[in-house]
């Protein structure tokens, strides 16, 4: 499930978890669920991050237009 | 007729001249003779001629260090220059601020007359720049997949940002078809929803440069949606790709570098959001202790105990402040009686008596007045000293 996410997604989410923690003004059992979220945010992050392979996609169509053109 | 100095006449001449529009900021083409690199000065003198006639020519140290090449006697090129005038030798000279050498000086011309056509078309604005994504998830590479700078690119991006998505799109960057290639792979890459897109070539400054100084290509940058780096792998030259681009790299290594953030960056932010968790969180637990601890010292405060112990603090402070009034009443009534008494002794009538006074008793009245008596009454007088008693013989 959690690979569904991407990579940026969850970044972001992770910012915006600790943007709202450090608001202040929120109650103790809200800032504890924030801080789990937050902390499995981070793990999933980084597992991402290490776990991360660049994927290429080769587009070969347009290498010899003389070709297919003109 | 006014008698004039040499001096008067070549300065007059050279404002003459220097006003000229058309003697300034002009291109003269023709071949270069009597090359001389001034040793003290730095400077180049030479001429400049054509098939019938020659002119003087100075390029000051400042303005020849950027050249590329060493001007020689014999070569034809074309001169960046003004008409000026040397007022203390009296003669007129080409100032020359750049040298075209010929061949390469044509195309040099028409290149450069593109390039003001597109910047007066607002290509190469700056306010037309698009910024980079932070964070790109797909990047698109439009270059020639068979060529070092597609495997510069992979490498880097490889070992930067690896949770990247590589939109390679092989474009020939060399040759006759080469504008068109490159034209349709940014198209393509534009269209396949890339964040950003690197397009050029590898290095080697021998490699022709000239498919990114067409017209079609700068426009096919332009009109990318996406993000464009240039990566044309030459140091000096700006192509035109370069100035129609939202970004400018050296190398398409470069180019990658620039287009994607470091992973061991990333690391560091995700640690520095934990930690901020981490921190945050714990303000928010040590906030609601601090609370609690305040309730509950106010309530122990309400406790039964604590009011009985209050109730009886309270009891005892009465307790002595009752006293302490009771015995203030006392001691006041004490002197007041003392003053009464004070008072009442030297009110005594017996003190009155004592100066010699006498007091007369009607039975048990004291008599005030001589209405109170008739002859023959019998009263009793009282002196300091005992009594007697007496009767009225008279009343007055």
């Amino acid at each position: 499930m959690e690979e569904k996410i991407t990579f940026e997604e969850n970044m972001k989410k992770l910012s915006a978890v600790v943007a709202e923690l450090s608001k202040g003004e929120i109650p103790l059992e809200k800032a504890v669920e924030l801080y789990g979220e937050g902390v499995r945010l981070a793990a999933v992050c980084k597992k991402q991050l290490s776990e991360a392979q660049i994927k290429i996609t080769e587009d070969g169509g347009f290498a010899a237009p003389e070709n297919n053109y003109d | 007729m006014p008698l004039l100095t040499v001096s008067q006449i070549n300065r007059y001449l050279a404002s003459k001249i220097g006003g000229d529009k058309i003697l300034q900021n002009i291109l003269v083409k023709g071949e270069i003779s009597n090359f001389v690199h001034h040793i003290r000065t730095g400077h180049f003198y030479f001429s400049v001629k054509d098939e019938v006639s020659s002119m003087k020519a100075v390029m000051f140290k400042t303005a020849h260090h950027n050249l590329k090449f060493m001007p020689e006697d014999g070569m034809s090129a074309v001169f960046s220059c003004d008409v000026k005038v040397y007022e203390t030798g009296g003669y007129y000279q080409l100032v020359v601020k750049d040298i075209i050498p010929e061949g390469a000086g044509k195309q040099s011309v028409a290149l450069d007359q593109l390039k003001k056509k597109l910047a007066a078309e607002g290509l190469f604005d700056q306010s037309a720049k698009q910024s980079l994504p932070h964070m790109p998830k797909k990047i698109g590479a439009v270059t020639s997949l068979t060529g070092a700078a597609i495997q510069d690119i992979i490498r880097v991006l490889s070992r930067r940002y690896p949770i990247c998505e590589l939109y390679a799109v092989d474009a020939q960057v060399q040759g006759e078809s080469a504008p068109d290639s490159i034209c349709r792979g940014l198209m393509c890459a534009d269209n396949a929803g890339c964040d950003v897109i690197i397009v050029g070539r590898g290095g080697g400054s021998a490699e022709d440069l000239s498919a990114f100084n067409t017209e079609k290509v700068a426009r096919a940058i332009y009109a990318c949606k996406t993000p464009v780096i240039s990566a044309v792998g030459h140091e000096v030259d700006f192509t035109l790709a370069d100035l129609a681009a939202d970004m400018r790299a050296p190398t398409p290594s470069a180019a990658a570098e620039q287009a994607v953030p470091d992973i061991r960056t990333i690391m560091e932010q995700i640690d520095a959001l934990e930690k901020s968790c981490h921190r945050e969180a714990e303000k928010c637990i040590s906030k609601a202790e601090d609370s609690l601890k305040a309730l509950s010292s106010a309530l122990s405060a309400q406790s039964p105990e604590n009011r009985l112990k209050l109730m009886q603090q309270q009891l005892s402070t009465l307790e002595s402040r009752n006293s302490s009034a009771f015995e203030a009443i006392l001691s006041r009534l004490d002197s007041r009686l003392n003053e009464n008494i004070a008072r009442l002794d030297s009110l005594s009538p017996l003190k009155v008596l004592e100066r010699g006074y006498s007091l007369v008793y009607s039975g048990e009245k004291l008599v005030r007045s001589k209405n109170e008596l008739a002859v023959g009454d019998s009263v009793q007088l009282r002196f300091h000293e005992g009594g007697a008693s007496a009767e009225i013989k008279e009343v007055w």
